[in-house]
């Protein structure tokens, strides 16, 4: 028992490095060091257990074949972004659109959604369509919250909507559990999404004009053929390439890592044919991808430790105990893990939510029978809302960092609130209907 | 020289400090170096990764196993180089993720206190920890000159490269420790303090 309460005052401690601002791969290393230290003076933590912590190093972090899909993913998006592939896409889908009352913001979500599916990263996403669409859309006296909100919202589409970082990171988490069958759960799920936000503009397009009106006629520069030619050429490739890569992990043609590699190359292709790739954007491309890669790689070094340490000293048997003993079984547990994470994810990053909190929560997600990919579908959709929650959802940072001085930081803040309450809302729907996550895995022929 | 006392902090430079900004410049220095590996390795990894797929799907074409288990596991060997080499330099630019709403409005003074203290608590000892654990490791492979169960490519390299780059962040953490000693000195103009202009761009 005593050992267990070393393991809560481990928790406690960490969150107080956190607080403090040190970095959050390190407050895990040090909390960890102080109590395996601790540990081993009060002879409860044989220091044989280090012995494992390599291997588990090699085998979960270095010869992980899982996470070679990371860095893939990661330039294939970084290349549609510095090449000008997404600019281009959002541009000529902002014309194909325009002229429908709430079509600029329409357009945000349609882009969010394709570059959702062409990326895994939601920060280029979100910094596109707020360097491009946000000015356009405020020229047009769209209002400042609709604008900030849909950039945030569409942009943080690519956290779900396959391939993304999240579930790939997730799914390394979870036994049994494949990155294939992760994305298939995902994709319609991250669809009813984007569905529900391009409703919510269509909606507030038609009863409050004011605040997303129509593009001026005189804003429409390329009409008939010219826009349908334009469109051919920019939108239409894009889409191919795509498609072709989730098609060819779903129908079970290739890996997700092969589809990954596939799918990088694609990009520079795309990006060659569009408007020239140079070996500047390549460079930034990989810089971009060579940090993502260290950062990740970082933390799961260190929240392997913590892990290690937090599990030897009890701390996961209790932690079961508490959640299989939640009133209420199955759903009282889907309930306090959403809560939990939701709270959580406020404040911690989806790196440390992946490496720490969903783990402890797998044993008992077993114990009580629950859909393991279910279950981390629910727990992408609740890092969504995180991620767009104020005051520290991680896209309103990005959009602030590029969005004109005009834009009041609170409206960016508010901006969020109606899509949080969508995303509740999707949260909701797949909670209550499995199918909508377990269908597509059953139909896919995953390899 | 360098060192403006317009501070009624500074406080004088002497000649141990200014060795130890030597070998910090120097580590700063080594760490991009391995920075720009990692980044010349990602578009090798695409073209190795790309290479595979071609081969296997040619391969079956002509019903052929034209790819090696040697091939398919040099994805995840230049993966494993990629991230080893960037983990120095991600130390080296502060990037990293912070719970900040409190941290970013203290002086910076007292942000170089809090990395000070959580360097010789959390990274300091983690990253010797990591040494003590990679070094038996590293041995044992050695000796059994060990090759993935596969049998593909050798593991014994790349266990000691987790060695090595152990090593190399020990010694980039104490680069870290020595800016912000100098910085609480009082001559934060003496190191270069990475500033992201925009949140750092993860996820």
């Amino acid at each position: 028992m005593s050992l267990e309460w070393l393991a809560i005052l481990m928790f406690v401690i960490f969150l107080g490095l956190l607080l403090a601002g040190y970095t959050v791969a390190f407050s895990f290393a040090g909390t960890a060091i102080v109590f395996s230290v601790l540990g081993i003076l009060l002879d409860v933590f044989p220091l044989a257990n280090l012995n494992l912590l390599f291997n588990r190093w090699f085998s979960d972090g270095v010869a992980n074949f899982v996470l070679v899909a990371i860095p893939f993913f990661v330039f294939m998006g970084a290349i549609f972004e510095k090449s000008g592939l997404a600019e281009r896409l959002l541009t000529t889908i902002g014309l194909l659109m325009g002229s429908l009352r709430g079509g600029l913001a329409l357009a945000v979500v349609v882009v969010g959604t394709l570059l959702a599916a062409a990326t895994g990263v939601v920060a280029a996403t979100v910094i596109v369509m707020g360097i491009l669409s946000l000015p356009v859309m405020l020229r047009y006296k769209y209002d400042h919250r609709l604008a900030t909100g849909i950039i945030t919202a569409s942009g943080t589409l690519a956290q779900l909507i396959p391939p993304s970082l999240v579930l790939i990171v997730i799914s390394s988490q979870m036994p049994n559990v494949s990155v294939g069958e992760l994305f298939a759960g995902a994709l319609i799920p991250g669809v009813i999404l984007a569905g529900l936000y391009a409703v919510y503009v269509l909606i507030i397009a038609q009863v409050r004009p004011d605040v997303a009106p129509a593009l001026p006629p005189e804003a429409r520069t390329l009409h008939g053929w010219a826009l349908f030619r334009e469109a051919l050429v920019a939108v239409v490739p894009s889409i191919l390439l795509i498609l072709s890569v989730l098609g060819s992990i779903f129908f079970g043609i290739a890996t997700p890592t092969e589809a990954g590699s596939v799918g990088a190359i694609g990009a520079c292709l795309l990006a060659a044919a569009n408007r020239g790739l140079n070996w500047q954007m390549i460079k930034a491309a990989a810089r971009t991808t060579a940090n993502i890669t260290g950062l990740v790689l970082q933390i799961l070094l260190a929240s392997t430790f913590f892990a290690l340490v937090f599990d030897r000293l009890g701390g996961q048997r209790l932690i079961t105990e508490w959640l299989t003993d939640i009133p209420g079984g199955v759903w009282g547990f889907i309930v306090v893990a959403n809560l939990v994470v939701f709270l959580l994810g406020i404040n911690l990053e989806f790196l440390e939510i992946s490496f720490i909190v969903l783990p402890l929560f797998v044993p008992a997600a077993q114990l009580l029978g629950i859909d393991l990919i279910w279950f981390s579908v629910m727990m992408a959709i609740n890092l969504n809302m995180a991620f767009i929650s104020p005051p520290v959802g991680f896209s309103l940072f990005y959009l602030q960092s590029v969005a004109p001085p005009e834009v009041r930081t609170a409206d960016i803040h508010r901006g969020a609130l109606p899509f949080m309450a969508l995303q509740a809302v999707a949260l909701v729907i797949v909670a209550f209907f499995p199918q909508t996550v377990l269908w597509l895995v059953e139909q896919a022929g995953l390899t | 020289m360098t060192a403006t006392a317009n501070s009624s902090r500074t406080r004088p430079f002497g000649p141990l400090l200014r060795a130890a900004q030597g070998f910090q410049r120097a580590m700063d220095r080594f760490s991009e170096w391995l920075g720009i590996a990692a980044l010349y390795l990602v578009p090798v990894l695409v073209l190795i990764g790309f290479g595979n797929v071609i081969l296997r799907y040619v391969g079956e074409l002509v019903g052929a196993r034209l790819t090696t288990n040697e091939v398919i596991e040099a994805q995840w060997y230049v993966y494993g180089l990629i991230f080893l080499f960037a983990l120095p330099y991600v130390l080296k630019h502060q990037i990293n993720v912070r719970v900040d709403f409190w941290y970013t409005k203290q002086s910076l003074h007292r942000r170089a206190w809090i990395d000070l203290i959580g360097h010789f608590v959390g990274l300091i000892p983690f990253a010797l920890l990591g040494v003590y654990i990679s070094y038996p490791a590293a041995r044992t492979s050695w000796r059994a000159r060990e090759t993935s169960p596969e049998g593909g490519l050798a593991y014994y390299p790349i266990k000691t490269l987790i060695l090595v780059v152990m090593v190399i962040l020990v010694l980039q953490a104490l680069a870290e420790v020595v800016k912000l000693i100098i910085i609480l000195r009082g001559h934060e103009e003496l190191v270069e303090i990475e500033e992201h202009e925009e949140p750092l761009r993860i996820e």
